[in-house]
């Protein structure tokens, strides 16, 4: 009989709260092979094998068929193309790993409080410095669609790989989308939300493969 | 259906037939570049325009599309040969555009463009060059729209200057252009709550350097528009009225030689100014003048906002094949491309292909 395969992420808090989820389920992980190893199993059930990776590596290999489930942020899964979305099935949201994804500018742009003035200031800005405004993110697919929506157009990503909110005040970029829990992050470094800006609120999922989506499994879930 | 070979050879003579049609009215044959450096699209159209472009990525780093369209491909053409006057260009060539399922689609066109025309008759040349080669086919309609009639239309409103701007910019864009008409109609813009908190904030940003830079502008820059926000009316221009307006306006749609004596009584009806807009109209009295009697035109003030660079007349060429709209060409004015792609000012410019994919098939 094949093995049911499961990714839980590897590191921090969602490492931790996703422990004590499959505990609370009665599904507790046990590292045989060492703290430090990456396999682990579910006590008393052989029918399980699991692994601890990167939370967006969860995504990828459900998608690939390598795993059957996994736990993950929702962030993860929106900001892949939409053909993920036909193999990785949201089975569950689940009450921890909380962030919202999120438009901020300095805090000194008084003149942008929403999404329209920030249409408008784009305008003005490519038609005074000729290009685009830049936007840092490690979203870009999630920011391209937020901003289009809003009729915000005139703007173009700057992939970000990690303190993006440092790019507004180095010249990298002019304003930023990042993910924020209680925007005291971006508080400390003098950017604030805007009105309207608030692209997606996301939490951690239970993720599994369609093909997987009626193993009796599952059940333990609900 | 035309199967491999019979496509090609009938493909072949389209081309050459029209290719010397097109010289034969001064447009010069000109080979475009097959790729364009990305960062060119962005500037243009955006983040949205790239997701529709086949982009790789070289050794360096930097990314360089297929043509995604070849209007962009004659404009870097003019900007690169540093020219200064009028140009006519035509070309033979495919156009390559990934669909929402990330597909490639191949558009073989053949076409023209004027670019810093030196007369007021090019928009007449261009549609009338582009219409000739395919007049022939049964059932021709054209639809002809005027971008530049609806700027007018809104700069004639009693609204906000910010709010004229956002209508202008955004009508290429239908679903964010309702969404402006809603917010429009309930008055919904400043938030009082914010803008008090700033205004006390505003007093420390008066007090410091005006020329420092704050995420990429300058103190002063961000003062003025915040002030100039503050002093823009809010509640008392008539934002039911005005979306009436346009929306009666969208719904015009007749026949070319009814469209001056149209446009002019619903100007007067809504007490619109009508100065500018008849000096404006002889645009369109001159096509019609020239072609209307040649071809079946209809006038639509809602057509020609599916793309965003358009500034001016658009039109469109089509046949029915089974029920279904067949579009055989299609093109317009666009004054704001070339400063966009790197020219040193906006110049006018005007183009229009041939969709020779569809013509073979009809």
């Amino acid at each position: 009989m094949n093995k049911i395969k499961i990714g839980l992420p590897s590191k921090g808090r969602l490492r931790d709260d996703s422990i004590n989820f499959f505990q609370s389920k009665n599904l507790k992980v046990v590292n045989t092979f060492g703290d430090r190893n990456y396999f682990f199993n579910i006590e008393k059930n052989n029918e399980v094998e699991g692994i601890f990776l990167h939370a967006r590596e969860i995504i990828e290999r459900i998608n690939d068929g390598t795993l059957d489930m996994g736990i993950s942020g929702l962030d993860l899964l929106k900001e892949l193309p939409e053909v993920y979305s036909k193999n990785v099935k949201t089975f569950q949201k689940l009450d921890f790993g909380f962030a919202n994804l999120v438009v901020a500018v300095p805090k000194d742009w008084l003149d942008v409080q929403n999404m329209a003035d920030l249409e408008e200031v784009s305008f003005d800005f490519r038609e005074k410095y000729a290009r685009r405004m830049r936007v840092a993110t490690k979203y870009p697919n999630l920011t391209e669609s937020f901003f289009l929506s809003k009729g915000v157009s005139q703007f173009r990503v700057v992939p970000s790989l990690g303190a993006t909110e440092s790019y507004p005040f180095t010249g990298s970029a002019e304003l930023i989308t990042d993910i924020t829990s209680t925007g005291s992050t971006l508080k400390a470094n003098n950017l604030r939300i805007i009105n309207d800006g608030s692209i997606l609120k996301s939490s951690a999922c239970v993720f599994v493969s369609k093909k997987f989506l009626k193993n009796k499994f599952l059940r333990n879930f609900k | 259906m035309k199967q491999g070979l019979e496509k090609k050879k009938l493909k072949e003579n389209f081309s050459k037939e029209i290719l010397k049609f097109f010289k034969k009215r001064k447009f010069n044959f000109t080979d475009l570049d097959l790729l364009i450096d990305t960062n060119l699209l962005t500037e243009r159209s955006g983040e949205q325009f790239k997701k529709s472009a086949l982009t790789y990525k070289d050794l360096l780093g930097k990314e360089i599309s297929l043509r995604p369209d070849l209007t962009v491909s004659t404009a870097l053409k003019y900007i690169q040969k540093k020219k200064i006057k009028e140009e006519k260009y035509c070309y033979y060539g495919a156009a390559y555009r990934l669909d929402k399922k990330g597909d490639l689609n191949v558009f073989d066109q053949l076409g023209c463009e004027i670019i810093n025309p030196s007369n007021s008759n090019s928009s007449l040349l261009l549609i009338d060059s582009i219409l000739e080669p395919i007049k022939k086919i049964k059932k021709l309609e054209i639809i002809v729209g005027d971008i530049g009639l609806f700027k007018i239309l809104i700069d004639g409103l009693d609204l906000p200057e910010r709010w004229k701007l956002r209508l202008v910019r955004h009508f290429s864009r239908r679903e964010y252009f309702i969404d402006l008409l809603k917010r429009l109609e309930t008055n919904y813009d400043l938030d009082q709550e914010t803008i008090d908190v700033d205004t006390k904030r505003l007093q420390d940003l008066i007090k410091i350097d005006q020329s420092k830079i704050i995420g990429g502008r300058t103190v002063a820059e961000i003062i003025k528009r915040f002030q100039k926000k503050l002093k823009d009316p809010r509640d008392d221009y008539k934002g039911k009225l005005n979306v009436k307006i346009i929306k009666n306006y969208l719904k015009i749609k007749l026949p070319l030689q009814k469209a001056e004596k149209t446009i002019i009584a619903f100007f007067n009806k809504n007490k619109l100014p009508t100065k500018n807009i008849k000096n404006y109209l002889k645009k369109i009295i001159l096509i019609n003048k020239k072609i209307g009697k040649k071809y079946s035109i209809s006038f639509k003030t809602d057509f020609g906002r599916n793309a965003e660079y358009y500034t001016g007349i658009v039109f469109l060429a089509y046949a029915k094949k089974k029920g279904k709209v067949v579009e055989l060409a299609r093109g317009g004015e666009y004054s704001n491309l070339l400063k966009t792609l790197g020219y040193k000012k906006d110049i006018p410019a005007l183009g229009g292909a041939i969709n020779l994919n569809q013509l073979i098939n009809l």
